[in-house]
């Protein structure tokens, strides 16, 4: 052991950077990277990264929101409904309420614009509020609590919205945060990464973080600990809506208006990306750099396959594809990296 | 003997139609080893719930020091000095081993960052390791998850965290369970150091042996009463398993 320690020391490091979690997936976004300039090469350019990290800021919102529920030993099927009903009440407020239409220019539009984010934040806290209920006080599973609240938050956002997008100015200076000013990087996307990288401090460095970790790998231990679980979920749900309504602002200044549609599936993504980033369904596993790399795989796939030339309808076979590849890589693995 | 520190009077606990606790009693004085005995569906684990503030009983009475107490969650029995170790169940595996000692009881950063929560992993590192060697526990790393132990290194660990937390009682749900002869040894030595120490400790173990060995006194539950509360040098390993299953009939103790 001691004289062989030098190199052993060095193999034990590689070993420990190679077979980290965020090391693979890095790996792997890299390597589609080249696959998808081999086949087209125009995918390796500033324009196809500011596309794809457009896409990936509105995702990562909900992944995020979504990795603190897996880890915590549950699930929020409801993020998607969320991010519809929070654009499209925030959109109706705005143009309704607040005299928001094609004609608002300028400065004009900053309050709007600041209240509609207010609203589309605190929709998204009511829904992931009304899950936490569901799940802490009436003890209902969280997979069906949460496909009860994405059935309502969808049913909804048409009802809000007369089914049609609800627009904003036709001055597209004001969507102007969305567009990559500093490519490929755009003001919002600038935004979300701040968001996530707090969300992400705290899931790691707090004792938020840790009684989140603890109540997904044994809850039992975590209440016999002096943790109050129903309170601590409740704030889990609460955030994760939070989020997902801040991805319905985010939708709403890409679109330049609230759509209906625009959550319909979003939940899929968002689960794709926080599984390929290593997050185990049972709870009590996972980090939030997986997700954020994990969401950027999922678009970078998406957009390659489009640039190839594969249709656009194959991309929920994809997102499919790449879950059960994931949670069939991470059942496979032979120990679990656990925390 | 010293000052009784935990008491419950006349406690019941229904579940539906199944009593599970029908007014039972038990005391325990500090620097006392106290076991409790009983078949399976006795009302053991009820009893230990009640006792650790998980439950809340449906009758009778809970004092502490002499003063009548009601835990509504296991966080007031923990911070009135109440410590339990829950059979198989008491740690988070994806933990590591300090984390898991610290849980529920977190030393954060100093100033604002302390005040939003966040941790200091390197104190509780530090100080994990200490406090399980002072209670006489040796872990091989303390920055391990607790998936990556021994199953006897695992419950090594819940009980060192139980007994370096304690500041009045511990009560103990099978913790030689699934141990090995030594490993086994290392828990009741780690008994004997806490009763030195003036705590009152519950020890609740099927392993009648165990039992006799560390106990001070012994009560006996059977359908949800005890049937008998004595001191162990009253019981011999046959007398004891007799009183359990009720071949040997017992006069049900008056409150004494």
């Amino acid at each position: 052991m001691s004289s062989s320690q030098q190199p052993n020391l060095r193999l034990e490091r590689f070993k420990a950077v190679a077979g980290n979690q965020n090391s693979i997936l890095l790996s792997v976004l890299i390597a589609l990277a080249i696959v998808f300039t081999l086949a087209e090469p125009k995918f390796f350019s500033v324009a196809t990264a500011g596309n794809i990290l457009t896409d990936w800021g509105s995702i990562v919102l909900l992944a995020a929101g979504q990795t603190l529920v897996i880890i915590s030993g549950g699930i929020d099927l409801s993020v998607g409904g969320t991010l519809a009903i929070s654009g499209v009440t925030s959109a109706w407020v705005m143009s309704t309420v607040l005299g928001f239409d094609i004609t608002t220019s300028g400065s004009d539009a900053y309050p709007p614009l600041l209240v509609g984010g207010l609203v589309a934040i605190g929709t998204g806290l009511l829904v992931g509020l009304i899950n936490a209920i569901l799940i802490t006080k009436l003890r209902i599973v969280p997979f069906v609590a949460t496909l009860s609240t994405m059935g309502a938050t969808l049913g909804f956002a048409i009802i809000i919205s007369n089914g049609m997008p609800i627009g904003g100015p036709n001055d597209f200076s004001l969507i102007s945060p969305i567009n990559p000013t500093w490519m490929p990087l755009s003001w919002a996307v600038i935004g979300v990464i701040i968001v996530v990288t707090a969300v992400g401090l705290f899931l790691h460095k707090s004792r938020f973080g840790l009684h989140t970790y603890a109540i997904g790998s044994n809850s039992f231990a975590a209440r016999a600990a002096g943790i109050n679980v129903e309170r601590h979920l409740t704030k889990v749900y609460a955030l994760a809506g939070a989020l997902a309504g801040l991805a319905g602002f985010y939708v709403y200044l890409r679109l330049g208006a609230g759509s209906p549609s625009s959550g319909v599936m979003r939940e899929l993504d968002a689960i794709a990306a926080v599984v390929i980033g290593g997050a185990s369904l049972m709870g009590g596993i996972g980090r939030m750099m997986g997700t954020i790399i994990g969401a950027l795989i999922l678009f970078t796939v998406q957009s390659g396959l489009i640039m190839a030339g594969v249709a656009p309808d194959w991309k929920k076979v994809v997102v499919a594809v790449l879950i059960a590849a994931a949670v069939a890589a991470q059942t496979l693995r032979p120990q679990n990296r656990a925390r | 003997m010293k000052e009784v520190i935990y008491e419950v009077k006349g406690v019941s606990k229904r579940y539906g139609s199944v009593v599970a606790l029908d007014g039972a009693s038990l005391k325990l004085h500090a620097g006392e080893v106290v076991g409790l005995v009983g078949d399976n569906g006795a009302g053991k684990s009820t009893l230990v719930k009640v006792l650790s503030g998980a439950h809340m009983p449906d009758g009778g009475q809970i004092e502490l020091d002499g003063k009548q107490v009601s835990w509504s969650s296991p966080r007031e029995a923990l911070d009135a000095g109440i410590e339990t170790l829950y059979q198989d169940s008491g740690l988070a595996p994806h933990l590591t081993v300090s984390k898991n000692v610290f849980l529920g009881r977190e030393i954060t950063k100093r100033g604002l960052l302390g005040k939003l929560g966040f941790l200091d992993s390197k104190a509780m590192e530090e100080k994990a390791h200490s406090e399980l060697e002072r209670v006489g526990i040796a872990v091989p790393a303390s920055n391990r998850s607790v998936s990556q132990l021994s199953g006897g290194q695992r419950q090594a660990v819940a009980i060192g965290r139980a007994v370096a937390w304690a500041r009045k009682v511990i009560i103990l749900d099978e913790p030689t369970n699934h141990l090995g002869a030594r490993q086994a040894g290392e828990v009741l030595q780690v008994i004997k150091e806490a009763k030195k120490k003036g705590l009152g400790v519950i020890f609740i173990s099927h392993t009648l042996p165990h039992v006799l060995e560390v106990t001070d006194r012994i009560v006996v539950l059977r359908l949800g009463k005890v049937v008998r509360d004595a001191p162990t040098s009253e019981f011999t390993g046959d007398t004891l398993v007799g009183t359990i299953t009720g071949t040997i009939q017992t006069i049900p103790e008056e409150d004494a």
